[in-house]
């Protein structure tokens, strides 16, 4: 009976038609724009999170020439001021000059007395022996020894050393690879600087994680007003339920708002990876040493992206699987909606095609593999804490350990977009079986 | 659709006889075997998980590489046996007399200048007077090789050597001393309660526990997981067997049905993938002395699918919790709600049977019921996950004569997703099988 009445409706132009197209039309336009808001917002995230793990790379922090010699310095400056002997270390390192000198005085009276040969020989000699007095000298080598150390151990002799060392220190700093390194570092650093109107690494980091979190609520707000417009053209579904005339219209009309939703889910970013080393804390010859929020890996990633990441792996099978997202995701999809239309729209001998009919009504489930893969993605590398958890178990504070952590692994709106759409593709469907004149089996 | 089979059937589905209970009987005993198998195969890969995690937490890379305690240790003992076995090389004794030389010309050099400097008192006029007279400069400069030498001898002594490198020692231990970081204390803690729990006191002796505890569990939970899948097809083949028995095929349907229940409870809570990624071997050369850092675990993960729901539902976050309820509704109840309602369409009058909701979920539900898709889903996932850790691993990858690095990526699947995969292909012979024996009209009510 639908069939009957559904037929001559879509060749005839009734005025109530007309308006619907034109209402929807709007909405349709509403949603296009939010989506493409949407994606520029999910494009500037992209490249703003690209730009922030660049900064905070690991490459400009632990393995960072830079952000060592300062570090560096401070433990030479330390180690130098702070040397200090223990007691015991003292007296045998006492004792030692003791014996050279010793040995010297030995060595010098040995001489002194070998046989002179010459008058004045004889008579340096006799002087010598007169004058001087090789015990009591001998007595004096402890004193001359400790004077001798606590010449050293003197701390106006230490600073005066320190700034020897670290004079020596600079030159080194000066030799040319250490050079271009930093230069390479400070050429980008300061381009990032002038690009986000900042000058320190504080504000940088702040002024990045400010405007990412407004993105980000933007572009939840409009995710969310897509997921409204579709909401609105599912009650326009109820409301017209019996209104068997305007349903191959608004059908038509409901595919446009699915293409929509897929080109954005598709397109706008679904995953962020967020792989950092927490902290790096420990004390290096007695300088505490601290490096915070080494970024290993901060992106964000469409299916797109995600495919292509696949397809670039050398190995075969990483090839092939980012060809089935591809499958399910774009292919499947498209020709569903397509297989949709013409399914209502075309001759009973197409329309009842097994082909038209398998990917008209069965496909739709297929796309909800990507939604599967990414979110056991997500389950795996995202959510991973288990060396912290395991830690929190034991009572162990996990602080100022050094810890590869994933936490801050989320899901983007690109995610609820595509999943909407894959719902969305479901229900039409089932609505399509409803309202198809022909046998949908 | 064939009236005369379906009044044939009628009255024979109700009856109970003596087939009927032998039937139930022997289907019963072999489920209580399968799922006694399931129940074992669940427990062994939960007992694997936690081995797995155990090991994967004291032999984490924190614990290892990244810890400046164990650093600082191995550099400890190199640098304290360079002190130990320190000699003077003949060169190097050459090298240090012309030092001491030096150093000795320079003294004398500066002692003769400060006498000669012009004296004004009358003392120091004498002293410069008889030190000119009595000294020869030339010939005090030419006994300093061997004043020199006397020095170097001097230290060289066994006594004196001896000396020095407890001084340098003892300099090294108070270095060494102000050298940490915060992995000693929880390293302790995680060892420490470790070896307690399996029994052991060396880490080499907690590695071979572990190493054969795993090594048991994986060969007893194949044999289980065969056993499983040999009940099902022990199930398939009694079909196979009644085909023409159509009086028995209600009793025989039910009986299958409890069999798919116990494949997706088994499916869903043993472990699907386990990823793990390792650093086997960091290699290199400090000072002459090889320094080995081994099984440094970066990652491990193995989750079954109510893990990564109960994961996902767990999170702050809006979206993941949505995710969660979506994979929990279309992949666990969905399924399960379909076979459940071909058992009430089977079972139930035919008033009940012939029920909207009863034949939409036992008949029209496969678009929503996404068992199938999860199994692509999950094999996509391991796939693509294991390509991405190979190729970020064999980064890590390096050879050179320094520093030679081995990665390791032992991801797998699991029991479970075989266990799954079972359980859908399973399913799907069952939804054919009941379209072919239902009494009543299964479909086209919506358009004929």
């Amino acid at each position: 009976m639908a069939k009957k009445a559904a037929a001559p409706g879509v060749k005839k132009f009734n005025p109530s038609k007309l308006l619907l197209i034109l209402g929807l039309g709007v909405l349709l336009c509403g949603e296009a724009y939010f989506g493409y808001r949407l994606h520029t917002l999910s494009n500037q995230q992209e490249q703003l999170k690209e730009d922030y793990s660049n900064l905070n790379n690991i490459t400009f922090g632990l393995f960072s020439v830079e952000q060592w010699r300062d570090k560096v310095a401070d433990i030479v400056n330390h180690q130098v001021k702070h040397f200090t002997m223990s007691p015991k270390q003292k007296q045998e390192l006492q004792v030692e000059v003791q014996q050279i000198i010793l040995a010297l005085i030995d060595k010098a009276e040995a001489l002194v007395n070998k046989k002179p040969k010459t008058l004045g020989g004889k008579i340096k000699k006799l002087a010598v022996k007169t004058f001087v007095n090789t015990d009591k000298i001998k007595a004096q080598v402890p004193e001359f020894a400790k004077t001798i150390i606590a010449k050293i151990d003197n701390p106006h002799n230490k600073t005066k050393l320190s700034t020897l060392a670290l004079g020596k220190f600079k030159q080194a700093q000066q030799s040319g690879s250490l050079d271009s390194t930093i230069t390479a570092n400070d050429s980008v650093t300061q381009k990032m600087y002038a690009k986000y109107n900042v000058s320190t690494p504080d504000g940088f980091n702040n002024k990045l994680t400010a405007s990412l979190a407004e993105i980000r609520a933007a572009t939840y707000d409009y995710s969310f007003a897509m997921l409204g417009c579709v909401v609105v053209v599912l009650l326009l579904w109820w409301l017209f339920r019996k209104r068997v005339e305007l349903h191959a219209t608004l059908f038509i009309m409901s595919l446009l708002f699915a293409f929509i939703l897929l080109a954005i889910g598709l397109t706008a970013s679904m995953i962020e990876v967020d792989a950092r080393i927490k902290s790096l804390d420990f004390v290096l010859l007695g300088e505490h040493v601290v490096f915070k929020n080494q970024v290993l890996f901060f992106q964000s990633k469409s299916i797109l992206d995600v495919v292509k990441v696949l397809v670039r792996q050398p190995q075969l099978d990483s090839i092939l699987v980012g060809i089935l997202i591809l499958v399910f995701s774009i292919l499947f999809p498209v020709m569903k909606l397509s297989s949709t239309g013409i399914h209502l729209l075309s001759k009973r001998k197409i329309a009842e095609n097994r082909f038209i009919k398998y990917f008209a009504f069965q496909s739709g489930k297929w796309s909800m593999a990507d939604v599967i893969v990414i979110a056991i993605l997500m389950t795996y590398i995202g959510l991973n804490g288990l060396l912290e958890s395991q830690l929190a178990n034991l009572n162990v504070k996990s602080d100022y350990l050094t810890i590869i952590t994933t936490n801050n692994t989320a899901l983007q709106p690109g995610y609820i977009i595509f999943i909407s759409f894959v719902l969305y593709g479901l229900v039409l469907s089932t609505i399509l079986k409803n309202i198809t004149p022909y046998d949908s089996h | 659709m064939p009236a005369s089979k379906i009044n044939q059937q009628q009255p024979a589905g109700r009856k109970f006889g003596l087939p009927h209970i032998l039937l139930t009987l022997g289907l019963g005993i072999l489920l209580c075997g399968e799922a006694y198998c399931g129940y074992r195969l669940h427990a062994l890969s939960s007992q694997r998980k936690q081995l797995k995690e155990d090991y994967s937490t004291i032999n984490n890379i924190t614990f290892g590489v990244f810890s400046v305690d164990q650093w600082r240790d191995k550099i400890a003992v190199i640098v304290n046996g360079q002190v130990h076995d320190f000699k003077i090389t003949p060169e190097q004794k050459k090298a240090l007399q012309a030092e001491v030389e030096q150093a000795l010309h320079g003294l004398v050099h500066k002692t003769i200048t400060t006498i000669n400097k012009p004296q004004t008192t009358f003392a120091g006029k004498l002293k410069k007077f008889a030190f000119n007279k009595f000294v020869d400069t030339d010939q005090v400069q030419a006994l300093v090789p061997s004043f020199a030498r006397t020095i170097i001898n001097k230290v060289n002594s066994p006594a004196s050597k001896k000396r020095l490198k407890d001084i340098a020692t003892g300099k090294i231990n108070q270095l060494k001393k102000e050298t940490y970081d915060s992995t000693a204390t929880a390293s302790d803690t995680v060892t420490k309660y470790m070896y307690h729990k399996y029994h052991v006191s060396t880490a080499k002796q907690f590695d071979q526990q572990i190493n054969s505890q795993i090594a048991s569990i994986r060969t007893t939970s194949f044999d289980h997981l065969f056993a499983m899948l040999g009940s099902i097809l022990i199930v398939l083949g009694i079909w196979w067997l009644l085909r023409n028995q159509y009086h028995l095929k209600a009793t025989l349907y039910v009986m299958s049905l409890l069999f798919a229940f116990v494949l997706i409870t088994v499916g869903i809570t043993t472990s699907i993938i386990e990823v793990d990624a390792r650093i086997k071997t960091v290699n290199f050369a400090l000072l002459g002395q090889k320094v080995t850092f081994e099984n440094q675990v970066l990652f491990f993960q193995s989750k079954s699918v109510s893990g990564i729901v109960l994961t996902l539902l767990h999170q702050p976050k809006a979206d993941a919790v949505l995710v969660g309820i979506l994979i929990l509704v279309f992949i666990i109840l969905f399924p399960v709600l379909r076979l459940v309602f071909t058992g009430v369409h089977i079972l139930a009058g035919k008033e009940f049977a012939e029920n909207k909701v009863v034949k939409y979920f036992a008949f029209q539900s496969g678009k929503w019921s996404m068992a199938d898709v999860m199994i692509v889903g999950v094999l996509m996932t391991y796939i693509g996950l294991n390509g991405i850790l190979e190729s970020q691993l064999s980064n890590l990858n390096i050879h050179n004569s320094f520093l030679t690095t081995i990665t390791e990526n032992n991801s797998s699947l699991q029991a479970g997703y075989y266990v799954f995969v079972a359980f859908v292909l399973y399913s799907l012979i069952l939804t054919t099988i009941i379209k072919k024996i239902t009494p009543y009209v299964t479909r086209g009510a919506f358009n004929k």
